[in-house]
Formats: C-alpha cells, sequence, structure tokens
C-alpha cells in the first residue's frame, strides 16, 4: 500500500474563506456550498456518470471555495468544471455539451422552483425549454465552462489528488465486525456520502470522516463499541475525538429543519449570486 | 487536542512504560494505538520514529513512538492548497527540446538560484478544455514520486490560460544521448546498477496503478552521479478494475519498444507493456543501440519473430484470441537467436531478458520479481551510483572536447572518464 499525501485547507484558509473576507455570510457560504454539492450530484445521476467522479468534483468543489471567494466566480459554473475535470481524472470523461444540457435544466428548474408558490406547484408545471443548438447560450455556458476548469486547476496549484473514504470505510467495518450489519453498511456509507455536502473533505484526513461516520452510525442505530478511556474504537483508526465530533456536526447541520422563508431567502441569494458569477466569468 | 480529552495521557504512559521495561523491544504494529501527548502533532513525522524506537532511550524517560498508523500521516504533513505561481518566478535559460505536444526549456528559480527544467503545455486549439494527456502526466508524476522518478515541483502559469508549464528538477542527460555519444558500452556492473533503478522505479509506478506506457532510453534521464530518473510521463495513465470508458488505446509506447499484445490490438493490456519495454531497454544497454530498429509494425514483428521464434500454444496461450492475430501468417517455426545476439551476457543475465522479453504478457516477469532476479546478485556486482563517470550535458549547452585529440594510453573506459571529467571544469 501506499502513502498518497492529499492536500487540505490550511488553518488560517479555514479561519477566514474568501468568501467571508469578501462579506458574505457563513452560513449563506455553508448553505451555497452544499447547494453547489447537490446540483453536481443531481447533474452526475443525469449523466449517469460514476460516483466516484462525482465524488471527486464535490471534494474539488469544496476546496476551491477554500483559495477563492464565490464572489468571483458562481457556484453552478465551478459546479459544472469540477465534474467536468473530475470525470478526466476518473478516465470517465463527459461530453460538455452534455454537461452542459444537463446545468442547463437543472438551473431553469431550480428557478422554477424557487419562483412557484406552493410546492405542488413547484414539481408539476416546470417544462424545460433546450437552448437552441448554435444558441449563444451554449458558447456562453461552454466558456464558462472552460474557464471554470481552469481556474479549478490553477487556483489549485494542479494539485487534484483525491482520495475517496470507501474503502476505508469497508476496512474499519471490517476491524470493528461490522460488516455483517447490512444497516450499519448502508447507513454509514450513506453519512460519507451526504458528507460530500459539506467541506469536512477539504478540512479533514479520511480516517477522521469515516470514523465519524461510523460513530453516527453506531450512535443512531444504538450499537456499542469500545469507548472507555483506555481503548476508544476511533483512536485506533488514528482519529481526534475533537475532529470526529466537528465532522458529525457538519454532517448532522445538513439535516437540520428550514423554515420555508429561511430556505427562500437562500435559494434568491443563490441565483443572484450564480448569475452574477457567470458575467465576472465572461469577462 | 485539547486538555479536555477525557484519558488523562499520563495514564497511557504509564502502561507503555511498563511495557518498555520487558527485554523484548516494543514491535511497530503494537504502537498503533498512540500516545495522547500535547506534543503528538509537532513531534517528528512518523516515518522516521521506527529508527528511534531501537535506540536506547537516553536522556528522555519514554522513547518517541509513532503516533500515528504511517498509512494516517498527521494533519499537519497535508499540505495547503496552494494556487499556482507564476512562470516569471523563473528566468528561462535556453530550450532543450521541443517533444510532440511541449518544447522544454532549462530555467532559474529567481528565488534559489536552482536550475530547473520547464516542460511548456501546448494547451491551445483544445476542444475539450484542459487537455485529458496532460493532467494524466501532472497526476502521475505527483502520485509517484521516487528516487528514480524525475522530481515534479510544480505548476506555474503564464499570463493567459493556456499557458502551463510543469516544473521539473534539471538532470543534465538522456540514456539515448549518452549511449550515442560514449565511446565504449556501460560496464555490465554499470548495467546492473541502470537496470536496478529503472526497475525500483517501474515497481514503483505501478504500485501506485501508473502506467507508464512509453519507457525508452530516450525518456530516462541521468544526472552525473550515476542516477537515472523515468521522465515524460505525457503517455502515462491511471489503470485498474474496471479499464474505463472505452478501454485503452493501441496507439501508446514508442514503437520499438512496443509490447507484441499491443502490436496484436489488445485493448486490455497492463503493466506487463512497460516489462516490456524494459526488456528493450536493458538490451539497448548492452549492445548500445536500440534492439528491434523497425520502420513499420509488420517489421517490427516480424523481428521480434526472428530473435524470439514465432510464438506458440504453449509460449502464448491466448495468442490467437488477440484482435489482429488472424491478420497475420506466422513464420514457420524456427529456434530463438537470443543467445547469438548476446553472446557474452552470462546466463543469469539471458534468462532476465527473456523473461521481460515474454510473449505471453501473463508470464512476462513483473517489476518486483525482476528485482529480486539472480541476475543481479552475481559477478560483476552492481556498481555503486557515485563510482559512475560524469559527461558534458548536451542540454545544458556544454561541449564536449574531442576525447580522442590528446595523445594517450589505450584508451579505457575509465581514461576516457577522466578525459571527460575535465570538460566540465
Amino acid at each position: 500500500m501506499s502513502i498518497t499525501i492529499y492536500p487540505l485547507a490550511s488553518l488560517s484558509q479555514i479561519e477566514k474563506t474568501p468568501s467571508r473576507e469578501d462579506g458574505i455570510p457563513p452560513e449563506l457560504e455553508e448553505d451555497l456550498r452544499a447547494y453547489g454539492c447537490k446540483l453536481i450530484h443531481e447533474a452526475g445521476i443525469l449523466l449517469k456518470q460514476k460516483q466516484v467522479a462525482v465524488a471527486t468534483a464535490q471534494i474539488l468543489f469544496h476546496r476551491f471555495w477554500y483559495v477563492t471567494s464565490m464572489k468571483q466566480f458562481g457556484i453552478g459554473d465551478i459546479g459544472m468544471g469540477a465534474l467536468y475535470l473530475a470525470s478526466k481524472l476518473e478516465e470517465c470523461p463527459i461530453r460538455m455539451r452534455e454537461l452542459i444540457n444537463v446545468y442547463d435544466l437543472l438551473l431553469q428548474r431550480a428557478s422554477h422552483t424557487t419562483g412557484s408558490t406552493s410546492s405542488a406547484q413547484q414539481y408539476s408545471d416546470f417544462k424545460y425549454v433546450p437552448m437552441s443548438y448554435f444558441g449563444s447560450t451554449f458558447y456562453d455556458l461552454k466558456d464558462a465552462l472552460v474557464v471554470a476548469e481552469m481556474q479549478i486547476l490553477k487556483r489549485l496549484g494542479f494539485n487534484v489528488h483525491v482520495v475517496l473514504p470507501y474503502g476505508t470505510l469497508v476496512n474499519y467495518l471490517r476491524v470493528l465486525g461490522l460488516t455483517s450489519r447490512e444497516d450499519v453498511c448502508t447507513r454509514a456509507w450513506g453519512y460519507l456520502n451526504d458528507a460530500l455536502q459539506t467541506p469536512v473533505y477539504a478540512l479533514y484526513p479520511v480516517p477522521t470522516i469515516v470514523s465519524a461516520a461510523i460513530m453516527l452510525t453506531t450512535r443512531h442505530l444504538g450499537i456499542s463499541l469500545p469507548s472507555s478511556p483506555e481503548n476508544r474504537w476511533w483512536e485506533l483508526f488514528d482519529a481526534e475525538w475533537e475532529d470526529v465530533w466537528s465532522v458529525c456536526g457538519y454532517i448532522m447541520r445538513l439535516y437540520r429543519e428550514r423554515d420555508a422563508e429561511d430556505q427562500k431567502r437562500l435559494w434568491g441569494t443563490a441565483e443572484t449570486l450564480n448569475a452574477r458569477g457567470r458575467t465576472a466569468a465572461d469577462i | 487536542m485539547s486538555t479536555s480529552t477525557p484519558t488523562t495521557p499520563t495514564k497511557k504512559r504509564s502502561r507503555w512504560d511498563a511495557e518498555d521495561d520487558d527485554d523484548e523491544p516494543p514491535v511497530q504494529a503494537s504502537s498503533k494505538r498512540r500516545a495522547k501527548s500535547k506534543q503528538a502533532k509537532s513531534e517528528t513525522p512518523p516515518v522516521q520514529t521506527p529508527a528511534s524506537t531501537s535506540t536506547p532511550p537516553p536522556v528522555r524517560p519514554e522513547p518517541i513512538r509513532p503516533t500515528h498508523s504511517v498509512y494516517v500521516p498527521p494533519r499537519t504533513l497535508h499540505p495547503a492548497l496552494t494556487p499556482s505561481r507564476s512562470v516569471y518566478c523563473y528566468e528561462r535559460l535556453n530550450a532543450i527540446e521541443e517533444g510532440s505536444y511541449g518544447v522544454v526549456f532549462r530555467a532559474r528559480d529567481k528565488q534559489t538560484g536552482e536550475i530547473v527544467a520547464l516542460k511548456k503545455l501546448k494547451l491551445d486549439e483544445e476542444k475539450h478544455g484542459f487537455p485529458i494527456t496532460a493532467l494524466r502526466e501532472i497526476n502521475a508524476l505527483m502520485t509517484c514520486k521516487h528516487e528514480n522518478v524525475v522530481n515534479i515541483r510544480e505548476v506555474v502559469v503564464g499570463d493567459t490560460l493556456t499557458q502551463v508549464f510543469i516544473v521539473m528538477d534539471f538532470i543534465e542527460h538522456d540514456l539515448k544521448t549518452l549511449l550515442t555519444v560514449m565511446p565504449s558500452p556501460f560496464l555490465q556492473s554499470e548495467i546492473k546498477t541502470l537496470m536496478l533503478q529503472l526497475l525500483s522505479a517501474v515497481a514503483h509506478c505501478h504500485e501506485r496503478w501508473i502506467l507508464h506506457r512509453d519507457l525508452k532510453t530516450s525518456n530516462l534521464l541521468m544526472n552525473n552521479r550515476g542516477t537515472i530518473k523515468v521522465a515524460d510521463f505525457g503517455l502515462a495513465r491511471r489503470y485498474g478494475d474496471p479499464i474505463g470508458v472505452g478501454g485503452l488505446t493501441q496507439l501508446v509506447v514508442t514503437l520499438w519498444y512496443r509490447a507484441p499484445e499491443i502490436l496484436l490490438g489488445a485493448i486490455t493490456y497492463s503493466t506487463a507493456v512497460d516489462m516490456w519495454s524494459v526488456g528493450c531497454i536493458f538490451a539497448e544497454l548492452i549492445l548500445k543501440e536500440p534492439l528491434f530498429q523497425a520502420k513499420g509494425e509488420i517489421e517490427l514483428l516480424s523481428m521480434i519473430f526472428k530473435l524470439l521464434g514465432p510464438p506458440t500454444a504453449a509460449s502464448w496461450p491466448n495468442f490467437q484470441t488477440l484482435p489482429l492475430a488472424k491478420t497475420i501468417t506466422l513464420p514457420p517455426q524456427q529456434p530463438p537467436q537470443l543467445r547469438q545476439k548476446f553472446p557474452y551476457l552470462t546466463s543469469a543475465g539471458l534468462d532476465l531478458l527473456s523473461r521481460l522479453l515474454t510473449y505471453d504478457p501473463e508470464n512476462r516477469i513483473s517489476a518486483t520479481e525482476a528485482l529480486q532476479h539472480p541476475y543481479f546478485n552475481e559477478s560483476p556486482y552492481p556498481k555503486h551510483p557515485d563510482l559512475f563517470g560524469s559527461f558534458p550535458s548536451a542540454a545544458a549547452g556544454e561541449k564536449r572536447r574531442k576525447p580522442f585529440d590528446s595523445p594517450s594510453a589505450p584508451v579505457r573506459a575509465a581514461d576516457h572518464k577522466l578525459l571527460t571529467d575535465f570538460d566540465d571544469v
């Protein structure tokens, strides 16, 4: 086995992200990150892309916002660029045209959902209007995509090495003797995937994140693991309690209740930011 | 880490101290559970600790232990996210060569004064964003850091988005040029050292799931301290199971070094293609010229068949299943000519060569196996890299004085090296 060291955000990068320095509230940044990752995820499903490429894209996406402000680029463009780049990195390239169409659809649907009042209306009368084949929308989006990909590479110093957590989870569950419990495996796997919407993969090493997924799973399912001071299971995996706990916090925050008003405000901001980002990138 | 940690570190330490009283030194595996001490993070990285565990603790009450599994480096070892620097951090010196997809410059780091090689990537006319081949090259170089792989320092960018440069250590020679200018071939002891270095680099890449796919003498760089570095990962890619969309291309590896399964259209080739190339390089080091200097694929196949004898059902069971196997007619059976071609090679050396140039990719020797081959353990032993001679570097613009100008005693390899040493001054 080889030791591969992937980059993580430094303490100063975490303390003041470029977006926060630019006056974007931390909660908004957090929500935009999550939303951008959901878009990547949805696009991945529509494109029938492999999960490894989607996860890699989401991790690159999070890394990017530790070196760039969200006022400079839109989460839609960067998400698209990240997915395009990650697909190449994972040796399953996708076509620009297809990626652009899918993002166009997702963004149209998002603005439709934001504009409609009742939730029933949100899903019923959405009609996708395809862009014209040689229209300027396509070429604008294509330029934005090329710029986004290049900016991700450049701002991450071309160090786009990503380590995914899945193999580690399998190993750890084996060590803990939990592989026979299907509910444990599924749930922990799910936490790892949900965590992709949070910045943790750009903040903590993989063993810590996997330990957090196991921690949430076993606590939720009422399974006890050795936790007495002299043998605490997460220490076996070189994780710190505070870090594991912090990752758990990031993940659980995804599931918190939101009132409709709050949600709408955020989505509205997301839209404006996205539009602004696009023009900035075009210049 | 904070003091609020539930365990008291002292408790743990004392238990370990008790263990230390035993005569037997603690094995490394047992130290996976780590001491929770405040300094743990700032302590020496875990890689160094195995050595220090064996030394008796003179001053410290407790020996330094690895606080992490070697597979989980501490958080502090992870590099921060750092944007690319500008190419203007370097001062351009001279162009070294122009490859098919980029120019290589010699340059000086303005801050440190170090001499580096800058490889400019050709990015114009890209229809699919950043080229996947360049991505593979950068990734492979970053993943395969090794003593015998050319070191990538960083990737820098120019003013526009179409200017990207890979910054690598500058290495004086490439093996191809060296072989053509040196008056006598490498000694067996030198060949062994070079082969060991090459094999360990290739083993390292394969361990990291990287295929080089273009191993040849012109892609092996050599410094003046007898160390070779595998370079030019322009055709490298990650391989795995499954192979990925579209399989693997057959348009890889410079013709002379191309394995027979690629010539016959295999789309699921693997590490064995690199090993064939290594075999060709091994032969080239001995012969001082490329082994198969064919003009086309058909000629290459017939040269291979001539040297090794045509493949049989025994030597290559899957031969007939290859896409292009039906399209060629095998010459009548004839014995291999390997011994005649290499009359002075020991039988161990010939065995290694024939294992590298084995038809069946399944049976071809792997890099890790080749490193253990008896050839490297018989006399003459591999020469220490420091004992290699040095040569004037064409890439650095150094000119060689005509080596035979001065009246001299009978020319031997050693004398030649002495002579050329002066050229460097």
